[in-house]
């Protein structure tokens, strides 16, 4: 009854998953299709020996950092809040999912033209405020390039994440709150002594899924800064791709994204392992 | 592979072929079906033109395309998967990569192709060739145009536009005075594949090189290499202010748009684009942005970069004598001349304002009146002359160039000095090429 699932799964997961891992080992660039020699483990060795990887590595961390972080911190709050009953919430809740509804290249057109230094609604708003008296440039400055790429990453994260939250918070016994009010606990207290610790689960689960899915984005990378300017937003997921798709050399392209899954694989493991011992 | 031993039975297989396409009759050859692939581009009047051609030869031509910004990779796939594809639009830029991956085969076997390079400007034949042999006919043509706001100008103060790029700084600044134009020079330096067009006619214009004849990197060396430039660049942005810095990020379609829009008074666009920008159904300056040649540098001569994009013969329609005389007469009939005129050149011009390389046309009445609202031939024919193909064309030219864009746009930020970023940007040719040729 099984087996035609499995072959089917066997033949696009499982076959592609353990082709590219042999690809790793040949040095196999698409524009030389005559010449493929087996080089073991030197595409790995060529990768770690590239400076071009390590800022990926640095670069990738710094946006798994500050965009983890936001969306962990946004969520928490968005779903202590919807957690409330207030006039409103569920307009509120609806709401909420439109950032997720929004498709993730759309998304990347909308902050595009948002961040755009000519004619962008940012610089449109401060300047009408008066917080700037010119347009500034926004991703075409080093500095704030992997800030703003995390902040329209973000934007469209958190409706997840604060579901994700939201439904663990929702299953916290309430006789743990009328408790701890007994014992005089107040708001914040309760928070850290009753909300905080039952929503491990969640926040591991947060930390874990947001974490995995933003040392692996791509997409708004491709749209809005091309790795660039210079190398202010090569991530690892962009270096794979310039590897691969423009390179087309899928030897080295497969050894980085190996890499790169391992990488995500043990980061998980260990955050699973310090945050969830006792989930 | 040897070439050279393919070079000979080659040249007897297409001898034999190009004799036989005379001697055939016409229902014999008409029984071959070939297969063309192309970027969607001038659709409309590429299918015209196929239909033109299966009626008057008989022959079936299968058309598919594939968008521009995906070409090249869905491209290398079907040809590394030996799909059977007999012609194909090829850019100058990937001419040597496929050559030697062994997909594209030399034209210069027949002879019904190779009479039209007499009538071709040389930097379009020589974009052609790769170790001295032929690999197709010119589809369209463009060059880097010096661009620039006629009226701004005016406002300004400026008679004429610059003969160097010292004056481009100070007609920048003028402008810039004036308070027409915040940043009034607009260069496109996102990394992109226009990126090297924009750089390489900078660095003609310098008199510099990227690298010598013998593939080796001069980019780095302080005289005639791309320092002149970068430092230009580098002073526009930081220290005169003329360029915006978010130039790094400013796409070529974007720039064009800002153009478009007034924002700039100088910029350097490909030449084709003058017909955008001087529309007023797609321009807000419409009629006022004139074609001026590329100004010099202190070394340097009125030179810019020049493409090409070709039709190209591959393996699999070369494989087959009776299959490459009707691709042949494919790529005639629209690379060179379809019943005795350059047809389809025209059609790509007076429509799309796609460039050509066939001199006569250049002193065409019915061309230059067709185009005089967007441009002046004569200055366009005198740019295409002064034109060089790009030196970087190798089979590493793809890798490096992703290098060489980011380091460029380091300098340009101050991460990098421009020495520092150009030769970072040589150690990388010369670590590719010693992995292409030893």
């Amino acid at each position: 009854m099984l087996a035609p699932i499995a072959a089917v799964l066997s033949l696009v997961v499982v076959f592609p998953i353990l082709y590219s891992l042999y690809t790793s080992f040949f040095s196999l660039k698409l524009t030389r299709p005559h010449r493929v020699p087996f080089v073991g483990f030197d595409n790995y060795l060529e990768v770690v020996g590239s400076d071009l990887f390590w800022v990926s590595v640095v670069r990738t961390a710094t946006f798994t950092v500050i965009a983890v972080s936001a969306i962990t911190l946004l969520a928490l709050l968005a779903a202590l809040l919807l957690n409330e009953t207030f006039r409103g919430r569920r307009f509120l809740a609806a709401m909420l999912l439109v950032p997720w509804a929004i498709p993730t290249v759309a998304n990347g057109l909308m902050w595009k033209w948002i961040y755009d230094e000519n004619f962008g609604a940012l610089n449109g708003l401060l300047r009408q405020l008066g917080v700037i008296d010119r347009y500034l440039v926004w991703l075409g400055d080093p500095a704030k390039t992997l800030a703003l790429v995390a902040n329209a990453y973000v934007w469209r994260a958190v409706p997840l994440a604060t579901i994700l939250l939201l439904v663990t918070m929702k299953s916290i016994p309430d006789v743990l709150y009328r408790a701890a009010k007994v014992d005089g606990a107040g708001v914040v207290q309760r928070f850290f002594h009753v909300t905080l610790p039952s929503l491990r689960p969640g926040l591991v689960m947060v930390l874990v899924f947001e974490t995995m899915l933003a040392i692996r984005h791509f997409d708004l990378f491709f749209i809005l800064t091309s790795g660039g300017p210079g190398d202010a937003s090569h991530v690892a997921a962009w270096h794979v791709y310039v590897e691969t798709f423009r390179n087309l050399s899928f030897g080295t392209g497969s050894a980085l994204a190996y890499m790169m899954a391992l990488a995500t694989f043990a980061i998980a493991w260990v955050v699973i392992q310090m945050l969830g011992r006792r989930v | 592979m040897s070439t050279a031993g393919v070079a000979r039975r080659d040249l007897l297989k297409y001898s034999a072929a190009a004799g036989l396409v005379g001697a055939l009759p016409r229902r014999a050859l008409g029984a071959e079906k070939i297969t063309f692939a192309a970027w969607a581009a001038a659709v409309d009047q590429v299918k015209a033109h196929i239909t033109a051609f299966e009626k008057e030869t008989g022959i079936t031509v299968e058309y598919t395309n594939a968008p521009w910004a995906q070409y090249r990779e869905t491209m290398v796939t079907k040809l590394a998967a030996n799909a059977p594809i007999d012609i194909m639009w090829v850019s100058d830029a990937w001419l040597a990569e496929w050559v030697e991956a062994g997909w594209l085969q030399p034209i210069d076997g027949f002879k019904e192709l190779t009479r039209y390079n007499e009538d071709a400007k040389p930097f379009a034949t020589e974009s052609l060739i790769y170790k001295g042999r032929q690999y197709g006919l010119t589809y369209y043509a463009g060059f880097m145009g010096f661009l620039y706001n006629e009226e701004m100008y005016r406002k300004a103060g400026i008679a004429a536009p610059p003969q160097t790029w010292d004056e481009v700084t100070e007609h920048a600044l003028k402008v810039k005075k004036a308070g027409l134009a915040e940043y009034p020079v607009m260069l496109s330096l996102t990394n992109e594949t226009w990126l090297i067009e924009f750089l390489s006619a900078m660095v003609y214009s310098h008199g510099g090189r990227f690298v010598d004849d013998k593939q080796n990197a001069t980019m780095h060396l302080p005289k005639g290499g791309a320092l002149a430039p970068l430092k230009w660049i580098v002073d526009a942005v930081n220290t005169h202010k003329i360029v915006s810095p978010a130039a790094v990020t400013t796409s070529e379609l974007t720039g064009l748009k800002a153009v478009a829009s007034g924002a700039h008074a100088i910029t350097l666009l490909s030449e084709n684009r003058l017909r955008m920008l001087n529309d007023p159904k797609q321009s807000q300056v419409a009629g006022k942005i004139k074609l001026a040649l590329m100004p010099k540098g202190p070394d340097g001569s009125n030179a810019t970069v020049a493409w090409t994009r070709f039709y190209g013969l591959t393996k699999h329609g070369a494989g087959d004598p009776k299959r490459a005389a009707a691709a042949a007469k494919f790529i005639e009939w629209f690379g060179g001349k379809a019943k005795g005129e350059y047809k389809f050149q025209k059609i790509m011009y007076t429509d799309l304002f796609a460039g050509f390389v066939v001199k006569p046309l250049f002193n065409d009445a019915e061309l230059k009146n067709a185009v005089k609202e967007y441009a002046d031939l004569t200055i366009v024919g005198k740019q295409f002359d002064l034109a060089k193909k790009k030196d970087v064309m190798t089979p590493w030219f793809g890798e490096w160039n992703e290098t060489n864009g980011k380091l460029w746009q380091s300098a340009i930020l101050k991460k990098d000095t421009p020495e520092g970023a150009l030769k970072k940007s040589a150690d990388e040719w010369t670590k590719l090429k010693k992995q292409h040729v030893g």
